[in-house]
């Protein structure tokens, strides 16, 4: 059998708003497998990044239980959740997040230096993770001077140099256009399955959807279906 | 590694940092410079009442009061037997004090003439003109304050009408030596200064002394009948006293520099937290905790004041140099308050403790404004933060 690394078990999440609370998600049930290269899909609106962000432990539950890695995310304190996400978690953001002061190589290297290790070994995971995404010539390069597809890349990089057990990649695509799309879903892809690194998109994209593995389908805070693809 | 991305976020700033590190800079120079005036302005005035006045120490009669001109006439004692010798060798300079009317230019002002030994070395006051040359004129040295007053000049002959011992009124003739420039503003206003045998004579009051001054400080240890040692603490009350009333001033100048600096520092970094929300998050969902990003926020402020400190020992440094060198010179109208030591320029003498602890106490306030702002961070959720949304 295989190993559950994600468990939510009626799971439930509400935001206060002027008339009362918005319940955002509601009974959700899931499990996430390790390595597993799944997506969470539905409209704009409908909770992929309210749950991206829960199970990544950025943000609690308001009912129900989430384990990640062995840890219930709604009795987290700030310092234990933020030591999860430095050691587990990797995230991908739509919009790339890059520190824009600091050049790839610094951008790769950060969640590492919130890690202890000898600076040899951290160096040779910066280059190493540099060279997955593609970028050892842009080393030295600034975020400004990227492309949005490279930017990307080093995001998916900086993301995943720590060998992180979970990736959570909140609409990855939707700056990009087809071709940049492809070959970032390629590598992620090639990572997931070099590294059984479990990646959990949230997306309304076609070409990410195409690469899943399972697809659940987020309708009004709701799993209205989950599909587990053969043959992609 | 937050130090370094702190660093890096400041420089990666431009030009909006460097108006925060200017107007630092600026702050620092300011202060440095005015304390180093205070500091310099102080020590000149000092040292030149202790070089024109005080000496060693004083000991002054029992009777004698300064501030009451009315004791003056007959304050003066005889000089104690177990002194002669010191006043002999000099150590000890007797003077003594005689209230007189003076006639400059036919007018009639009341001046107090002060006898002083004509071979003395304990004071800086250029005594050897006051020897007698054998006519009956007897030369006196007077200060540009009392020439001013009295409009005398050098050269000019003028006539003291003083009462001597047995209260009976003596007339004499004086001629002004030389007009010189007496730093000690008490010791210029409304004095005469002769010879001390000159003035005994006209008194007819040998051996008589209103006080004198040490040119040795153990003269101060012993007890002698009718004079009484006064301590620099003393003697210098009333000048601690305006130092105080400066420092008030002082401290409300700091206050003001500081405060406008801390408003930049407060409003940079209230605007950076604002603006950098998106970061916030980005850095909570790498591990970062909360305290950690406040910190980083924190130091980027303190940053500015690291580069102010540099910027402004650049800057500054062609202006300290020049105030050390040339010297400070108070602009004139400024005399009129009696304050000492600002006839002559100042030169500058940086006080590096005392500006270690100013720059101590910027720092410490540029800690708080640069942390104040960013105690929003801990009532932000990361993801809000992430969403970049603005309650
Ligand atoms: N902090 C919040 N306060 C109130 N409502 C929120 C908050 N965050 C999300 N929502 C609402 O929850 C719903 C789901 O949002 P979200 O998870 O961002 O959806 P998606 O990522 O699928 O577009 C939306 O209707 C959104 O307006
Ligand atoms: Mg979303």
């Amino acid at each position: 059998m295989k190993e559950s690394i994600v468990k939510i078990r009626n799971m439930g999440k509400a935001f206060p708003t002027g008339e009362g609370d918005f319940w955002a998600l509601q009974n959700i049930n899931l499990d996430f497998e390790r390595g597993e290269f799944s997506g969470i899909v539905g409209p704009s609106g409908s909770g992929k990044t309210t749950l991206l962000n829960i199970i990544g432990s950025l943000d609690k539950p308001s009912l129900g239980d989430v384990e990640v890695l062995g840890q219930k995310i709604q009795t987290l304190n700030q310092k234990k959740s933020s030591i999860l996400r430095a050691k587990h978690i990797g995230f991908i953001f739509q919009t790339y997040n890059l520190l824009p002061v600091y050049n790839v190589y610094e951008n790769v290297e950060f969640p590492l230096l919130l890690l202890k290790m000898d600076a040899a070994k951290r160096e040779r995971m910066v280059k190493d993770a540099i060279e997955w995404v593609g970028l050892t010539d842009k080393i030295k390069s600034r975020p400004n001077q990227l492309s949005g597809g490279q930017c990307q890349r080093v995001a998916i990089a900086r993301a995943m140099v720590k060998k992180p057990d979970l990736v959570l990649a909140d609409e990855p695509t939707a700056n990009l256009d087809s071709e940049n799309s492809y070959k970032i879903l390629d590598t992620m892809l090639k990572l997931s399955e070099d590294l059984g690194t479990t990646f959990i998109f949230s997306t309304h994209d076609q070409k990410v959807i195409s690469y899943l593995k399972r697809i659940i389908k987020l309708t009004d805070g709701e799993v209205s279906s989950d599909d587990t693809q053969t043959g992609v | 590694m937050i130090l370094r991305l702190a660093f890096r976020n400041i420089v990666g700033n431009g030009y909006r940092s460097l108006i925060n590190v200017l107007i630092l800079a600026i702050v620092l120079i300011i202060m440095v410079w005015m304390q180093a005036m205070y500091h310099s302005w102080t020590r000149l005035a000092l040292i030149q009442q202790t070089d024109w006045e005080y000496g060693k120490g004083l000991l002054r009669s029992k009777l004698y009061d300064p501030y009451d001109s009315y004791t003056w006439e007959d304050s003066a004692v005889r000089e104690p037997e177990q002194l002669k010798s010191a006043i002999q060798g000099g150590d000890l300079v007797p003077i003594l004090i005689s209230p007189a009317s003076i006639y400059p230019k036919g007018r009639m002002m009341p001046a107090v003439l002060r006898g002083i030994p004509h071979d003395q070395d304990v004071l800086r006051l250029p005594v050897s003109g006051l020897k007698a040359q054998g006519k009956d004129i007897i030369p006196v040295l007077i200060g540009q304050n009392m020439a001013q007053s009295s409009r005398l000049e050098k050269g000019d002959i003028f006539s003291i009408r003083i009462k001597d011992s047995s209260g009976v009124f003596n007339a004499l003739d004086a001629e002004v030596s030389d007009v010189i420039h007496i730093p000690a503003a008490s010791a210029d206003m409304s004095s005469v200064w002769l010879d001390l045998e000159a003035l005994r004579e006209v008194k007819a009051s040998e051996s008589l002394v209103t006080y004198f001054v040490m040119g040795d400080a153990r003269y101060a240890d012993h007890e002698y009948e009718n004079f009484r040692h006064i301590p620099k603490s003393e003697y210098f009350a009333d000048f601690y006293e305006m130092l105080a009333t400066e420092r008030v001033q002082q401290a409300i100048t700091y206050a003001l520099l500081i405060f406008l600096a801390m408003i930049a520092v407060f409003d940079t970094q209230a605007l950076a937290v604002f603006k950098r929300r998106k970061e916030i998050g980005t850095l909570a969902s790498l591990g970062l905790t909360k305290g950690k990003i406040s910190l980083l926020f924190t130091l980027e402020g303190i940053h500015y004041l690291l580069f102010a400190a540099i910027a402004g020992a650049i800057l500054g440094f062609p202006l300290f140099w020049y105030f050390a060198q040339y010297g400070f010179q108070i602009p004139k109208g400024y005399e009129d308050f009696g304050i000492q030591g600002f006839t002559e320029p100042i030169y500058f003498v940086y006080p590096m403790g005392e500006i270690i602890g100013l720059f101590l106490l910027v720092l410490c306030f540029t800690a708080l404004f640069s942390w104040l702002p960013t105690r929003k961070i801990t009532k932000l959720s990361p993801v809000d933060a992430l969403r970049g949304k603005v309650d």
